[in-house]
């Protein structure tokens, strides 16, 4: 037996304690989960106030959890895991709530944390429905808490803990240094945290994910509130006390997936601000059903209608929510997805904790009783089962047919009912309606999304499926017998092809639901008020169309962009023409209008981006050949002036900012260029001279005639060296742009870019591929210059008669003398050698551009000490020797230092984030509405 | 017919049409043997950078072209054209995932890459050895 080691450093305490309370506030959350639950059973007040309490306790578990992890952080006590993992000591402090949350387990623990917030609120203000309601709400914080544990129960990893310290990680386990007490202050890596990842280190980091949790816990509200309505048989009463609740959560998530949009816009360099990609279509998609579900709320208040869809839809949300903590969690998305992180185990913990909550939500969902208990025995049996045969995917399918079954019982024994049904023209049925719309659009989503899932789902099936491909020679069998399918191709254009369709009947649903009139409305009324929107929004959406050019092929999106504009004006009119400027009452109007304008904006912008970089006209004839077609990005040299879409861009210089180097570009107006009599300008391989003073038309041949002279005799050299014409020159400086790079050898460096705002457009720009090295250049002789605008050096190690071709030129080594003249002796003395290299060299795109070049060595004592380089300015190059042995010399090539560069033009996408706003406010003023008069 | 069992049928119908869209739609991860094997028809193919190999991208020729070759999990290789300029620590990621298509010179002609970089990090490594 070892002694037990005594660490010197080490807080282990913090560690203990953090541990012990989240074993506290998993038992105190199962006990107020065990006390509810026969609190509302027997109706029990005792029982209740139990439950209360240990709600409490379980409260101040998770305040304390929360407070020894930021402890942990704010003191740097590296010998944990998690706060070396996500801190260092370099890290301003405005960022340790970024650290908090950057890992699996510290976002779990915010998940946690909103619970427990609205947890008692909700003990606060649920009244007689607490004790349903929070067995509910602490029984997913069971569940919570166990994904915070990281224990092992045989060889399932159950959850994740952030108090591990790294010694005891289980890679690290029995490895010497483990045993060392000293081995925080003796092993360097210690010393300090790998840090945050640069990328994050913003202001978005810390407000997108404490909104975007908040936003998923809001989605237990209703959920719980559904399941207790269901428990106590009053199918429609929980309504009333849920409704701000779901709208609260539709203000909050909402607001929180349009701030990841803003977030990619602004910092990344995808160039957008939503990519249809797995996490983020995970996390729309319980937004749109909590849209639906809150919006059949509101007809369900007031006559049971379509009472199924509005219950699935409540409970469904928390589930999607579960869903998508599986899918952006487990690893299962594998190589579908940048956001996809490794499993670390938690894939099977995941899938039973959103199976446990489905089945709970589709039992509750049956009003018999029996029915419940046989369909819950059933589906544990087959959890059982598929755990002890190791055939969980099996189950799992089996455990989707029975569910399918049940609920179809479920609906025909307690929700089919014979009455008469709405009227066609009632709010209720087209309410109804739009819920349908939006789930197609969520269940859309989610199918394509969830491909990786689907390929584990089928996989035990591979065989049948070989078999079906043999047989009936169908490609689609034979796809997913083998390696399954792959997502599409193009995820933007695939999902864009359904949601488009979806948009537009959702905005045109959008537009006139409010102004019909519940159970019945009168059509000719109806259509008096719609019809000044109806005209008006034509007139705008037919101008923009006009505007922005849109061709026969796009007809849809021009479609789009009418009903878009309807849904928003249909909306503003709404609050003068039938809430009588009511503005208490406007929320939904306002809500409504904003969504319509994300809806519009996203439109605009994306259909109608502009790829400027990629027009750029480069007056160099070697970048007009087939490959200049499929280019997006422009090279500009250091110092060049290029025509790029409305501006003369120039890039001035590079700079250091902290871990940033910014690419420093300067934006001029374009201005019409003025000829004078006697310029003399190229244009292909001809000179021409102005014969008049003129303003240059866009059109050379046009204004030839009468302007331009054509040369008969000219040297080789006036040609080469006569400018460009151009009907344009940069005019005045507007503004400037630093795109930057984020030096992280860590993490990897990252582009990011900068845009310029206007109110009608913006453009963004960043940096594709650039010279990254700030590093000054060090002279032989040790003497230091500053980065001196050149590419880094290319080396070439040749010998005298070598021909060496470069990106831009074609050089012949003619020979490597000795320079022997008295000057240069007399000025360096018998120690220093002086060797030159005599350098022809030919521009590789036009062979008769011929130059020498002659760079210089120095040696001393055998050894090189100091160069001078030979620079052939025409062709941006520079050729520096760097040694000479006899006729072998090493010789240095570099470019002026250049960089490729993106730039897009976003018109219109102020009206999406006007859209988010008014959103966000309208929820909000609809939320404090329905708080105020329930 | 109820108007409810009309909404139903269209619901289904229009469920329908997005499941066969999207599978028709989907892609197939498929090896460079595959690949080859059908030039022309667009896969995705995932493999890892082969580090011996060069690695060509001139922006002065072609800003949006880099050469490299690919390795699959069957440790075929293939010499791959990307149409885009490269990626910032291209020669630290650790997996590749490219779409496109087999041309006819027998390269890999891609349009679009996913890249995974290390989440592991050597410093533990490290660790564990200045510890021994």
């Amino acid at each position: 037996m070892e002694a037990a080691i005594e660490y010197i450093g080490e807080h282990t305490w913090a560690g203990v304690l953090g541990h012990t309370l989240t074993i506290a506030s998993l038992v105190s959350a199962a006990l107020a989960t065990i006390a509810y639950f026969l609190g509302a059973e027997r109706k029990d007040g005792a029982w209740t106030r139990l439950g209360r309490l240990g709600f409490r306790v379980h409260t101040v578990a998770v305040l304390g959890i929360v407070t020894v992890l930021f402890v942990m952080l704010f003191n740097h006590w590296f010998e944990f895991d998690y706060v070396w993992k996500h801190s260092n000591l370099q890290m301003p402090l405005k960022y340790i709530a970024s650290c908090f949350w950057e890992g699996q387990e510290g976002s779990f623990l915010l998940w946690t944390f909103w619970h427990v917030v609205l947890g008692n609120i909700l003990i606060a203000r649920a009244k007689d429905w607490e004790p349903q309601v929070m067995a509910v709400v602490a029984l997913v914080q069971v569940f919570l808490a166990f994904m915070l544990l990281g224990i092992y129960v045989g060889d399932l990893k159950l959850g994740s803990s952030p108090f591990l310290l790294i010694r005891e990680l289980p890679e690290n386990l029995g490895l010497p240094w483990t045993a060392m007490p000293g081995y925080l202050s003796a092993i360097p890596q210690f010393a300090d945290g790998r840090g945050l990842n640069p990328l994050l280190q913003n202001y978005w980091m810390v407000i997108h994910p404490p909104t975007l949790f908040l936003g998923f816990a809001a989605t237990l509200v209703p959920f719980a509130y559904a399941i207790a309505g269901l428990w106590r048989g009053e199918r429609t009463a929980w309504m009333a006390p849920a409704l701000p609740w779901a709208f609260f959560g539709v203000m909050i998530l909402g607001t929180g997936i349009l701030m990841g949009g803003a977030w990619a816009y602004e910092a990344l360099s995808f160039g957008g601000f939503w990519a249809w990609d797995p996490v983020e279509n995970a996390s729309l998609v319980p937004w749109i059903t909590l849209v639906a579900s809150g919006h059949l709320m509101l007809v369900n208040k007031r006559k049971e209608t379509s009472l199924f869809t509005a219950l699935a839809l409540t409970l469904v949300t928390f589930i999607l929510v579960l869903y998508s903590t599986f899918l952006t969690r487990s690893g299962v998305l594998g190589d579908t997805s940048v956001h996809s992180f490794t499993g670390d185990g938690m894939l099977p913990a995941l899938v039973r904790f959103l199976l446990i909550f489905t089945g709970i939500a589709a039992a509750m969902l049956h009003p018999d009783r029996r029915q419940r208990w046989f369909y819950t025995i059933a589906s544990l049996a087959l959890l059982a089962i598929g755990i002890a045969l190791s055939v969980e995917v099996e189950a799992i399918l089996l455990f989707g047919a029975l569910t399918a079954i049940h609920l179809v019982q479920a609906y025909r024994a307690g929700y089919a009912s014979s009455s008469p049904e709405e009227a066609l023209w009632s709010r209720e049925f087209w309410l109804f309606i739009a819920s349908l719309v939006l789930l197609l659009s969520a269940a859309q989503i989610t199918f394509s999304t969830s491909i990786p899932v689907t390929n584990l789902m089928l996989a035990p099936f591979k065989g049948a499926f070989a078999w079906l491909g043999d047989r009936t020679g169908l490609e689609f069998f034979t796809k997913l017998s083998q390696d399954g399918l792959a997502p599409p191709s193009d995820a933007i254009r695939h999902y864009n092809q359904w949601q488009v369709p979806f948009a537009i009947v959702t905005s045109l649903l959008v537009a006139f639901t409010q102004y019909l009139r519940w159970k019945d409305t009168d059509l000719r009324r109806f259509l008096k008020q719609l019809a000044l929107s109806l005209v008006l929004s034509a007139a705008v959406a037919g101008m923009a169309v006009a505007a922005l050019d849109y061709s026969a092929r796009e007809a849809q999106l021009a479609f789009m962009l009418f009903t878009t504009a309807f849904a928003a004006v249909a909306n503003f009119t709404y609050i003068p023409a039938v809430l009588k400027g009511n503005l208490r009452a406007a929320g939904p109007s306002v809500a409504h209008a904003g969504f319509a304008l994300v809806l519009l904006g996203a439109l605009v912008s994306t259909s109608r981006q502009d790829e400027v970089s990629s027009n750029a006209r480069h007056m160099d004839l070697r970048l007009l050949g087939d490959q200049f077609s499929n280019s997006s990005d422009i090279l500009l040299y250091r110092g060049d002036t290029v025509r790029m879409g409305e501006h003369y861009v120039h890039y001035r210089a590079k700079r250091q900012e902290g871990v940033n180097l910014l690419y420093e570009m300067d934006y001029f107006a374009v201005e019409p260029r003025r000829y004078t009599a006697g310029d003399t300008v190229r244009i292909g391989g001809t000179l021409f001279r102005a014969r008049a003073d003129h303003d240059a038309g866009p059109e050379f041949l046009t204004q030839q005639p009468e302007y331009w002279q054509p040369l008969e005799d000219y040297a080789k050299r006036d040609l080469w060296y006569a400018r460009d014409w151009s009907p344009t020159r940069p005019g005045a400086r507007l503004f400037g742009l630093a795109p930057f790079i984020q030096l992280n050898p860590r993490f990897g460096n990252v582009a990011e870019p900068s845009t310029r705002h206007w109110l009608t457009r913006d453009l963004y720009t960043h940096v594709r591929y650039a010279d990254m090295a700030m590093d000054p250049d060090t002279a032989l002789d040790g003497s230091i210059t500053p980065d001196d605008a050149w590419m880094p050096n290319r080396r070439y190690d040749k010998q005298v008669g070598d021909t060496i071709v470069t990106p831009t030129s074609f050089l012949v080594i003619d020979s490597v003398y000795v320079v022997r003249d008295s000057a240069t002796k007399a000025m360096l003395g018998e120690r220093f050698t002086v060797h030159a290299a005599a350098l022809r060299i030919r521009d590789l795109y036009n062979p008769d551009r011929q130059f020498e070049a002659r760079p210089l060595v120095i040696y001393a004592d055998g050894q090189p000490v100091m160069g001078r380089a030979a620079e052939v300015p025409a062709l941006r190059i520079k050729y520096s020797l760097a040694s000479v042995d006899g006729r072998k010399i090493g010789l240095d090539v570099a470019e002026a230092e250049f960089v490729v560069m993106q730039a897009i033009v976003f018109p219109g996408i102020n009206i999406l984030w006007v859209g988010c706003v008014l959103l966000a406010l309208g929820t909000g003023m609809a939320v404090w509405q329905r708080i105020k008069r329930p | 017919m109820k108007r409810s069992h009309i909404i139903a049928l269209v619901l289904i119908a229009v469920a329908m049409a997005a499941f066969i869209a999207t599978l028709t739609d989907s892609s197939t991860f498929v090896d460079i043997a595959e690949a080859k094997a059908r030039p022309g028809k667009e896969f995705k193919v995932k493999g890892y950078l082969d580090k011996t190999a060069p690695v060509e991208y001139e922006p002065l020729v072609n800003a949006n072209l880099t050469t490299f070759t690919l390795v699959d999990d069957q440790g075929e290789k293939c010499r791959v054209r990307l149409a885009k300029a490269k990626p910032y620590d291209f020669e630290r990621s650790e997996s590749i995932v490219l779409t496109g298509k087999v041309n006819g010179s027998g390269e890999f002609e891609a349009h679009d890459m996913l890249m995974k970089c290390p989440s592991k990090y050597n410093e533990m490594q490290q660790m564990s050895e200045a510890g021994s």
